[in-house]
């Protein structure tokens, strides 16, 4: 049976196939799932902010930042037996949870999912599929015998990315 | 300044006393405002991981109404409320007249406008015992509301007073209504940065 792992806020993950990386309850944060289809093996970082400039090193948690765990998971992937040139990225989330009002503005979504883009393309990894932006919460399940995601939104039906 | 999951137990206990007074002020203006007599739970003053914190109302998928307001002032910091979606669709029956709403997800602007007031009239009287007990003023924002998986509306709500800590420190309560159940969960958290000076207030720097 496919194990499911959980990956957290601020936390991060690789697993092989047949299991199952899966992150809930997303909203501003961005999911980067990367999937090497040749080693079947795969990753998820759950990043909750975009920058991490300014935070101390002792103190800096590289799976939170997106400047920090998209270049952290794909070390971790290469260690573990990914080719570089065959993976691909998916992202997932990003969302503006609560409108915005003149009291304040809400924007660390977007924030979250420009950074994270800009770190895969200094990697040079390909983006295969998106599902970022807009005003709901995700939940998804990446299976590793695939790579595919399977992506819930509150009222739509189960995507496919 | 301290990390937060570096608070010791006297300052945390002076937090949750915060907490009380805040949620009694705020369970007196709620059994005004609903006119029936409403229970408080005893507060909370708690340093959670940050994945912890959704598991307090039933998982990063539970369905919740959110209703968030930032605190603005010497001291500022984050006020969410999370009411379940029965409390929610209770609450705007009782606050409007002829309404028969029955899904959070089918709210017109007007039972939008009534949950947001609710929040506002709940975190303006835990604010109002707040400053006066720290003699700091503390205002809170127009409120904004959202219905979804608990998990995304605390993210977004969290973020980016996650920069420096994997913890949050929050100070919680809830509100029942037994008859009816009505549940409120009430988080207050007040920003890293003013930690230091709320503690220096209350007199347990």
């Amino acid at each position: 049976m496919p194990e499911i792992y959980p990956v957290g806020m601020a936390e991060m993950r690789i697993a092989r196939d047949p299991d199952v990386l899966a992150a809930y309850g997303i909203g501003s944060c961005v999911i980067v799932a990367m999937y090497d289809p040749k080693t079947k093996i795969g990753g998820v970082a759950h990043i909750m902010l975009p920058d991490s400039t300014g935070i101390s090193q002792e103190r800096l948690n590289p799976r939170k930042f997106a400047d920090t765990a998209v270049p952290l998971l794909f070390q971790t992937l290469a260690h573990a037996g990914c080719f570089k040139t065959s993976l691909i990225a998916k992202i997932v989330g990003g969302a503006e949870m609560f409108p915005p009002n003149e009291d304040f503005t809400n924007n660390i979504g977007t924030m979250n999912t420009k950074a994270a883009i800009k770190a895969l393309g200094k990697l040079s990894i390909p983006i295969a599929a998106q599902d970022i932006g807009g005003r709901s919460g995700r939940s998804l399940e990446m299976k590793l015998d695939s790579g595919r995601i399977n992506l819930t939104v509150l009222g739509e039906s189960v995507k496919e990315l | 300044m301290q990390d937060i999951s570096e608070l010791r137990k006297d300052q945390l206990d002076a937090l949750r006393e915060l907490g009380n007074i805040g949620s009694g002020n705020a369970c007196t203006a709620l059994a005004q405002f609903l006119n029936r007599k409403i229970d408080m739970d005893v507060p909370r003053a708690k340093i959670l991981p940050l994945n912890e914190m959704s598991s307090l109302i039933g998982g990063p998928e539970e369905m919740v109404i959110g209703i968030f307001l930032k605190v603005m002032g010497h001291i500022s910091g984050r006020f969410l409320l999370l009411i379940p979606e029965t409390t929610g669709v209770r609450l705007m029956q009782t606050l409007i007249p002829g309404c028969t709403v029955m899904t959070a997800s089918a709210m017109n602007d007007l039972e939008i406008s009534c949950m947001r007031e609710v929040g506002n009239i709940l975190a303006g009287a835990f604010l109002n015992a707040l400053s006066v007990l720290t003699r700091t003023p503390m205002l809170n924002s127009l409120p904004s509301m959202a219905f979804d998986m608990a998990g995304a509306l605390i993210d977004s709500v969290i973020a980016d007073m996650a920069a420096v800590s994997d913890h949050v420190l929050m100070i919680e309560t809830s509100f029942i209504e037994s008859n009816e159940n009505l549940k409120i969960h009430i988080f207050l958290m007040p920003d890293p940065n003013s930690l230091g000076q709320l503690l220096d207030q209350l007199g347990v720097k």
